[in-house]
């Protein structure tokens, strides 16, 4: 037990230090320095290493220090090129001023920037001469890439949740082609999924009515106006639906109940209104004094006589329409019996009174379909019409220009005729049974369920890159992969023909054309791929729907919150991006995005209505990432803030410097009843009494704890419980920080930690791979070329497009 | 002018589904000449487990005499034409653990024999439950290994469903382990599309099968394109694909052999049904169906949940069940409870006569099966956790002895009973849940 408790301790203590925020590191601008390179550098170099550093990292020692390999006492420093894996791990300690660990001596700041840039320049150099671009492999689209290539293809929005299972992640990404694997199960849902959406595509007639229900979350108040519901409406909710077929369907509508079934809101009349494209298809009345006591008879009743009253069924064209359903507003009174000093309107789940929310609409059909209508997919799909002469062999042409554009698109590349020829083979069959369009929806069935469409996998080079290229263990990858991997990168979709076009022309790897596709990708409305796919899992935001506050302790908390939460971090990085700033703005942007709800959340006066604007920021401490209501949500308890989880999601996303799982002896927070006196930071405290906690919460809790004055909901306070909040901590490295402005601060002392730590999970997400210490030197010379350019968003991208790992490939052998 | 209650809908919905269902549906779905009709030698057996809310009327259930030839009473009527396979279980007793806990430890503690962690939080906690224990035995050979199903839905209760109680204890009968309850289906649609695969008609589902077959060439010919050309590396992580599409080529061969063996198929549901009757004899017929063509063989249906706000006017019951289950020993009130228990008592009837008619290697469905039928509270006027009403029926390939009152001693776990049931259906453990021996049924 002894031995182990040290070897957590010293395990901590090589992490130990990795949050400290130090003034007077090195910066980029030392490479210069390590021009002088040479015997009596290193000499110099192998002292310092010496003397602060092979003390423990000694190979006579058995510590947690050498446990991991990191062995400096003996190492050749003329040989650093020869073993990256552990002097990428020696630059990241010296990096982030993690080593050596508080409290021990530390070398000269100058020697200190001759070690790290020496070890940086050697690292990079071998990089240059012997370029190593990682594993890569086939890719199989994910779920999100997998709807975007349809909606991109075929002008249609599917539900993939519905149709496919979701992904494993791995490295902090859904697009990790090593865990992108495949099952029988899987293959099967692609079968279905094909068959659905090449029906849905073309406006099969072998579509039969199908019933679909979207919900309301329980916990979302439906006092105001929906932002996507018309002013002059209550509650309720926009459904984005899918009609197939031009065709009846029917509406039907369910209200919020309390849990002894009985409809809540009745004592006054209220006017419930579905409408299918802006149109009222409905209205009808909801509740009068009469229903509110027959319900306090029989509540059912009154539910049954409801359910039939909110229902409709009407004819309408096919196509995806807006499908509102929502309360005509009344007076903003909440009722006539109380006050509620909460905003949750659904915190009681037996209170009947108030006024009526919507809980779902399930909409059902086609029923009596009358043909295929006119879509925007049917536009996107028959691109020529058959021939008028309804001759086979006229049709087939069409049919085979149709079937050559779509597999172009899927399959991302110019197609052959040993492609086209199985997917004729699907029209010809189609065809003969059931017409030219069934051909079509046949063969389009095919290309979705090929392994063409559903796997990147990656052509060797040309001959004539062959050529450039022999003798090497690499060659670049070619104009055609490149074009999947920018657009997979920046659209998590396919290449647009455009992309397509330069590619096969050759063209797309020429450094100006790269970089205008490039800005023009990022222009494009399909680079909010980069804010729900890349931002949303980087920043954890996608773990908000998951986030449920304890109602008794945040009353005030609702899906409306969540949900502002969420819109609020998407446009704030969009905004980043789509303005192309510098990528430290993210910290300290002294604009946000709210509504109503959201500003009176953070106490931002003088804005109404759910729509969402761009507000200046006169409160310091709200500015930035550290700011948001999402972040804060995310790294909270559901009854209390978790410095811990704060600071660990700083050290993660930020620093770049993950702590170490806690290991399995480390006892929990005292949550009991006598520790729910004390404020957070005297628990943590005492927590940190046990010195086996202590090694490792020093270096998260005073990030986390200087973030105090926010609460479990990201609301200010100063309080906590009774007691004032003290927000303030020292790092490991001595600096004093109090509060999240000061942390802020801290951070931004080293912008290269942070652009760094930004570029490493932007390659990451665009090679859809785990880093290697190998890929490093990539990440380095991305942020290096991006610090000239004023660390823009396009910078670290343009880096990473043009970077080893993403534009060479390893040679495998041929067969 | 847009409101076209019902009729429109349920004629087109259910077209040749619910009413008229039936017995065609069934006799559609035997697989007439297959393996498994013919195959006399061991017998599968099945698992029904299926839930009543709010308790019944026990004097009106309970059998006065215990042993063989038993009278049966009013409730439980419907059940008598199946007398040589029924077994009545009287005294047992759910855990409580001194809290009442009511609507949510009813449900939840009857498959488990364990009441449920207090809390309304997403840290809900119980135990694996017996139809789970039961299909990691008998489950995996078939498609599904276990099929979840019910009738009403919650989904959109958050927190707490009874006070301090997670609505994961009411939602569904079936835990996977103490903290994975099974989500149960109450689209009749989806549970059809597990069970047959898409296509709303046999035409269409043959055409289905016959597309997946030349798409599963197709896919099978494309890999070997993308394959020629590329590295021994990525070959090999291609290769794996090559292996799945074998596999769900084997897959639709029996798919293709099931459905070709089906005669008549209706339409499938485009929802669910209006009417609760269609709705429940729907349930009722996908899990015979399955069971018939062997593509699950356990079961777990909620017939209707606890607190269910459900109205009978077609048996002249206009009160909500929940609200007349606390009847208060108000004789209207008692006599509008037992004939909900009834009219439940009815719906388990039909199934049983339909497992009964099922010939099944050598026998019938019912022969082979297990049905566990009842609630998790005695009387649910006070919500008492004992004098559980508790019925099984059919044969268990044997195992079960039937015609058959079982009296126990006053207050024996219910785990008690679950672990014999277990038993009967060739699961061996030493305990489960709170039990302190076993029922000899």
């Amino acid at each position: 037990m002894k031995f182990r408790l040290a070897a957590v301790l010293a395990f901590c203590a090589v992490w130990g230090g990795s949050a400290q925020v130090r003034r007077g590191g090195p910066s980029l601008s030392d490479v210069a320095l390590a021009k002088a390179e040479g015997p009596p550098l290193r000499t110099e170099l192998r002292q310092t290493l010496d003397k602060y550093c092979a003390g423990c990292h000694n190979a006579r020692v058995k510590t947690s220090a050498t446990a991991g390999g990191v062995v400096l006492n003996d190492v050749d420093l003329a040989a650093v090129a020869k073993d990256p894996v552990l002097w990428e791990k020696v630059v990241r300690k010296l990096r982030t001023g993690a080593m050596p660990p508080a409290g021990m001596p530390r070398p000269e700041p100058a020697a200190h920037a001759a070690l790290v840039t020496y070890l940086e320049t050697t690292l990079d150099q071998e990089a240059a001469a012997h370029p190593n671009p990682g594993r890569s492999g086939p890719h199989r689209l994910n779920r999100a890439e997998y709807a975007n290539a349809v909606r991109d293809l075929l002008a249609l929005d599917v539900d993939t949740a519905t149709l496919l299972p979701p992904d494993d992640s791995a490295d902090g990404f859904d697009n990790i082609a090593d865990v992108l694997g495949a099952s029988p199960a899987l293959l099967e849902r692609y079968l279905s999924a094909a068959t659905k959406i090449s029906a849905l595509a073309v406006g099969s007639p072998s579509i039969t009515a199908e019933q679909e229900t979207y919900r309301i979350r329980g916990d979302a108040s439906q006092t105001g106006q929906n932002e996507e519901l018309p002013a002059g409406t209550r509650g309720g909710l926009l459904a984005r639906h899918l009609f197939p077929l031009d065709g009846e369907y029917t509406f039907k509508v369910k209200l919020w109940m309390t849990n002894l079934g009985s409809v809540r809101g009745l004592e006054d009349t209220h006017q419930l209104e579905i409408s299918v494209d802006g149109e009222r298809v409905l209205l009808a009345p909801v509740g009068s004094e009469k229903e509110y006591t027959d319900a306090v008879k029989n509540a059912t009743d009154v539910v049954n006589l409801l359910e039939a009253r909110l229902q409709a069924r009407v004819f309408v064209k096919a196509g995806e329409r807006p499908v509102g359903v929502a309360f005509l507003a009344k007076t903003a009174t909440l009722g006539d019996t109380r006050l509620q000093n909460f905003r949750r309107s659904t915190l009681i789940a037996t209170d009947h009174r108030g006024v009526p929310h919507v809980e779902s609409v399930t909409i059902s059909g086609p029923f009596n379909p009358k043909g295929p209508g006119d879509t925007a997919s049917r536009r996107a799909v028959f691109t020529c019409p058959p021939s008028p002469s309804g001759l086979r062999r006229d049709d087939r042409a069409c049919a085979r220009t149709i079937v050559s554009r779509l597999a172009r698109r899927a399959y991302r590349r110019p197609v052959t005729d040993a492609d086209l020829a199985p997917l004729m083979k699907f029209y010809d069959d189609g065809r003969r049974e059931q017409g030219f369009e069934r051909g079509v929806e046949a063969a389009l069935r095919g290309i979705l369920v090929s392994p063409k469409f559903l796997l990147r996998v990656e052509r060797p080079p040309s001959p004539r890159l062959r050529r450039a290229s022999a003798g090497d263990e690499l060659s670049p990858i070619s104009d055609i992969d490149l074009a999947s991997r920018l657009s997979f990168f920046l659209w998590s979709s396919i290449p647009d023909d455009e992309l397509i076009d330069l590619a096969s022309r050759g063209q797309l790897s020429r450094p100006p054309v790269l970089d205008a596709q490039v800005k023009r990708m990022l222009r494009d409305p399909r680079s909010s791929a980069l804010v729900d796919n890349f931002a949303a899992q980087w920043l954890h935001a996608r773990n908000l729907r998951n986030a449920t506050p304890d109602k008794g302790d945040f009353p005030d908390f609702d899906d409306n919150l969540r949900q502002a939460f969420e819109r609020e971090l998407k446009l704030f990085v969009a905004s980043i991006i789509r303005e192309d700033r510098n990528v430290l703005d993210l910290m300290t942007a002294d604009y946000t995005f709210v509504n109503e709800r959201l500003a009176q959340h953070y106490g931002i006066p003088n804005v109404y209505g759910p729509q969402f604007r761009r507000v200046r920021l006169a409160d310091d401490a709200r500015k930035g990432l550290l700011g948001k209501g999402a972040v804060l949500l995310v790294t909270s308890h559901a009854d209390r803030t978790s410095p811990v989880v704060r600071g660990k999601w700083i050290l993660d996303n930020l620093l770049g410097a993950p702590p170490p799982a806690p290991p399995a002896v480390v006892p929990p927070l005292d949550d009991s009843a006598a520790a729910a006196t004390l404020t957070m930071r005297q628990r943590m405290e005492k927590h940190r009494e046990n010195p086996v906690c202590a090694s490792c919460h020093k270096v998260m809790d005073p990030i986390g704890l200087a973030l105090e004055n926010f609460d479990a909901i990201g609301r200010w306070r100063d309080l906590d419980g009774e007691s004032p909040i003290d927000a303030s901590g020292v790092l490991t490295d001595g600096t004093k920080v109090r509060g999240a402005v000061d942390l802020r601060q801290a951070l931004l002392e080293r912008p290269e930690v942070l652009v760094g730590t930004m570029s490493e999970k932007l390659l990451t997400y665009a090679l859809g791979r785990g880093l290697e210490a190998t890929d490093m030197p990539a990440v380095r010379t991305v942020v290096r070329d991006a610090s000239r350019d004023g660390y823009r968003f396009s910078a670290l991208v343009k880096g990473v497009v043009t970077s080893t790992p993403f534009r060479m490939r390893r040679k495998d052998k041929e067969s | 002018m847009f409101v076209h209650k019902l009729h429109l809908s349920r004629r087109t919905v259910l077209k040749g589904v619910g009413a008229t269902l039936a017995l065609p549906f069934l006799d559609a779905m035997v697989p007439a000449l297959t393996a498994q009709a013919r195959t006399a030698a061991a017998p599968r057996k099945r698992l029904a487990c299926i839930y009543i809310p709010h308790g019944v009327i026990l004097d009106q259930w309970t059998p006065e005499t215990s042993g063989a030839d038993f009278e049966f009473k009013s409730i439980l009527k419907p059940i008598e034409p199946f007398r040589q396979q029924v077994t009545v279980v009287t005294n047992l007793l759910r855990p409580e653990r001194g809290i009442d806990t009511n609507h949510a430890g009813a449900p939840s503690s009857w498959l488990t024999g364990v009441p449920p962690k207090r809390t309304a939080g997403p840290d809900f906690s119980l135990g694996a439950t017996l139809d789970q224990v039961v299909a990691q035995e008998i489950g995996q050979e078939t498609t599904l290994p276990s099929l979840e199903l019910a009738t009403e839905d919650f989904t959109g209760l958050v927190g707490d469903c009874s006070p301090g109680f997670s609505c994961a204890y009411m939602n569904t009968l079936s835990w996977k382990n103490a903290t994975t309850p099974l989500p149960m289906e109450i689209n009749p649609r989806l549970v059809f599309e597990r069970l047959f695969g898409g296509g709303a008609t046999r035409e269409a589902r043959m055409a289905r099968i016959k597309t997946d077959r030349s798409l599963l060439d197709f896919v099978a010919g494309d890999l070997k394109q993308l394959e020629a050309g590329i590295g021994t590396r990525d070959k090999a992580r291609l290769e794996e694909y090559v292996d799945h599409v074998r596999e769900i080529e084997r897959r639709v061969q029996l798919a293709e052999r099931r459905t070709d063996s089906l005669i008549d198929v209706p339409e499938a549901p485009v929802g669910v049904p209006e009417s609760f009757e269609e709705h429940a004899r729907l349930m009722f017929d996908f899990m015979a169906v399955a069971f018939e063509a062997d593509l699950t063989r356990v079961s777990a249906f909620m017939l209707t949940r606890e607190l269910s706000q459900r109205t009978y006017p077609n048996i002249g019951v206009t009160q909500p069940h929940h609200t007349i289950s606390h009847h208060g020993n108000k004789p209207d009130q008692i006599e509008a409870h037992a004939k909900v228990n009834l009219y439940h008592a009815g719906l388990l009837a039909k199934f049983l006569e339909r497992l009964q008619k099922t010939a099944d290697g050598g026998g019938s469905l019912l022969d082979h099966s297990l049905v566990l039928y009842g609630s998790g509270m005695g009387n649910g006027n006070v919500h008492a956790a004992d004098h559980l009403p508790t019925l099984l029926v059919g044969g268990a390939a044997g195992a079960l002895k039937g015609n058959r009152h079982v009296v126990a001693p006053d207050r024996t776990p219910n785990g008690n009973m679950l672990l014999s049931v277990a038993e009967k259906m060739g699961v061996n453990m030493d305990s489960f849940g709170s039990s302190t021996g076993r029922v000899a049924l």
